[in-house]
């Protein structure tokens, strides 16, 4: 077996010809495995011995998917340490950053899309519009400082091309600078792992992410995540008619914010500040007295 | 006009007679719930309120009709269909909803259902079930469940319920679904969706009779009552879920019927003329 690059020799020049260790990382449905099955095959083709693992199980829609690929004259473990990928490949932003330990140090190559998938989890406020414990760091805090390689909006540069679902290939049209075999070969590999009636879009995402060049450096905060998603500037309130209200309690005992109170016969609203425009209180009203104004959303 | 985009936001109280507000159901009734929806299906298709004509018939579910600011016909008990068969065919111009209960469109007005369905006539049926004669004093009624307490089974029903659904499936409406007031956004877009169809349209909403129903059986106050229709409920899209052992009489909710049937007022029409024409008139 010949050793894989280890962090104890100077840097080889990229294209690594010996072998690689790629770790793809994502969540459910973004195709983290169509790229690591276009780099195993492409491995494959160049008479490398490959090996791939991963984990996806929980990951239907949202969770966390990555997959190991490693490929070398011959190949033992299936799969990659700490500290010992030679790329990593992430088609989210927060997951590119949980895996940066994975990468070589000083040496990895880093391709992320800036794309934010929030997780349910980091939403810590139902309110419209409220921060979340997303991940702070931005492209520019981790490209060139912590790792070498780039960060880019594949998920824009694919929806502008007609599929945001080809993301993916963007990224591994990317990945083939590094990996630089030529087009030809790796538009026969996508060929042979995309449906068919994806080929088209496919063939131009890779060229698309192959051709990609880094922004100016002013425009690069353009690319960057934003902290907190844009949010419409929202006009929320709820007001409750107590002419009309029976004092059913359907709207106090519903409210998910726990905003309303009875005060004695009727509803009243008690916390205006916790409501979050959901509209459940008007549409489970029975008597039409709630109405709740919630401009900037659709209704 | 089906097709309009609504212009502004809804304001229930466009659509209410203000003069009539509020109205004269208990606290939590489930009708008030059904009336605000199908006010905001109306105003999604874009209908306006000289083109909306609604029938009732009689109970709780018959007073929902006189609060809207439309045309309204509040007639005999069981009878809406009928009514609302006439006043399409006169006037084939306007969008006709029916509003009816279950004891009104099941028990007295049953053969009124099974033929307007078969007819497949352009109408809008909104059953409002709550299970329960409410407004003559709580007695059975053809959907009163098993075991429950009513003025007419004092000691829990014994009968099998009617199936509304499949009722007017069988008989041939050419759009079926159900709906629970708890999900009143859906039963917004169910109702919408209805009004779009050509042809027979039933609705079932499922409703709370709080005060009488609820109280008699000891199912809690309103929110209890609205909260347990989302346990109860087997949404269609759910239908193959695998936790459907577990809730083997749950409800199952969407559209179960959508299809494509000639609609007996053009067929009238068409019938009509080629009539005359053949009598050279
Ligand atoms: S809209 Fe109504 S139910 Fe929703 S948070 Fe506000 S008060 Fe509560
Ligand atoms: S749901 Fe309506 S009637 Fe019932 S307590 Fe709330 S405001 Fe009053």
């Amino acid at each position: 077996m010949r050793p894989l690059p280890n962090d104890d020799f100077a840097p080889a020049p990229w294209p690594v010809t010996t072998g690689m260790n790629i770790l793809v990382v994502g969540v459910g449905g973004q195709g983290v495995l169509m790229i690591s099955k276009a780099i195993a095959l492409m491995a494959q083709r160049r008479g490398f011995a490959v090996k791939q693992s991963e984990v996806h199980g929980m990951a239907k829609r949202g969770g966390i998917v990555f997959s190991h690929v490693r490929f070398a004259e011959e190949v033992w473990s299936p799969t990659i340490a700490k500290g010992e990928a030679d790329m990593l490949v992430a088609l989210e932003w927060a997951e590119a950053l949980r895996w940066l330990d994975h990468l070589r140090p000083g040496r990895g190559v880093f391709i992320a899309d800036t794309r934010q998938i929030v997780p349910p989890f980091a939403c810590r406020s139902r309110k419209a519009g409220a921060a979340s414990a997303y991940a702070r760091e931005t492209p520019a805090e981790i490209v060139g400082r912590h790792a070498d390689g780039c960060a880019l909006d594949a998920t824009g540069i694919a929806t502008a091309l007609g599929d945001a679902r080809a993301a993916n290939t963007v990224l591994l049209g990317r990945l083939s600078v590094w990996l630089d075999y030529p087009v030809a070969e790796w538009h026969e590999v996508i060929d042979a792992i995309v449906p068919k009636g994806t080929r088209e879009i496919n063939r131009k995402a890779f060229d698309a992410g192959r051709a990609w060049t880094a922004p100016a450096p002013d425009e690069d905060d353009a690319a960057a995540p934003a902290v907190a998603a844009p949010m419409p500037d929202l006009h929320i309130s709820v007001a409750i008619d107590p002419a009309w209200c029976k004092g059913c309690t359907i709207c106090v005992k519903l409210c998910p914010e726990r905003c309303l109170a009875m005060e004695g016969p009727v509803a009243v609203v008690a916390t205006p500040a916790a409501c979050t425009g959901c509209r459940v209180c008007e549409w489970l009203c029975p008597d039409f007295a709630v109405t709740v104004k919630n401009e900037g959303v659709p209704a | 006009m089906l097709d309009a985009a609504p212009s502004r936001s809804f304001d229930p109280k466009d659509y209410l007679r203000l003069q009539y507000m509020p109205h004269f159901m208990c606290p939590g009734c489930g009708h008030g719930i059904a009336l605000h929806a199908l006010l905001a299906a109306v105003h999604d298709c874009g209908i306006a309120k000289d083109d909306l004509a609604v029938v009732c018939g009689i109970g709780c579910s018959g007073r929902v009709g006189g609060y809207i600011d439309a045309n309204t016909f509040h007639t005999t008990h069981g009878r809406p269909l009928a009514f609302a068969t006439g006043l399409k065919l006169a006037r084939p111009d306007l969008t006709v909803v029916v509003v009816t209960g279950d004891g009104d469109c099941l028990a007295i007005g049953g053969n009124h259902l099974i033929h307007a369905a078969r007819r497949n006539l352009d109408l809008t049926c909104l059953m409002l079930n709550n299970e329960v004669y409410g407004m003559t004093g709580g007695q059975a009624s053809p959907t009163t469940a098993a075991t429950r307490f009513t003025s007419t089974t004092q000691s829990g029903a014994i009968e099998p319920t009617f199936d509304a659904c499949a009722l007017a499936a069988a008989a041939g409406a050419s759009f079926v679904g159900r709906e629970v007031t708890r999900q009143a956004p859906a039963l917004k877009t169910l109702i919408a969706r209805a009004l779009r169809h050509p042809g027979f349209s039933f609705v079932e909403v499922m409703s709370d009779c709080t005060e009488i129903y609820g109280r008699k059986n000891d199912l809690g106050e309103a929110p209890e009552m609205i909260l347990s229709q989302k346990a109860d409920m087997r949404p269609d899209s759910h239908r193959d879920a695998t936790d459907q052992p577990f809730r083997p009489h749950a409800l199952p909710t969407g559209v179960f019927v959508e299809r494509d049937l000639p609609e007996y007022g053009a067929r009238l029409r068409a019938h009509a003329a080629a009539i005359r024409k053949e009598a050279g008139r």
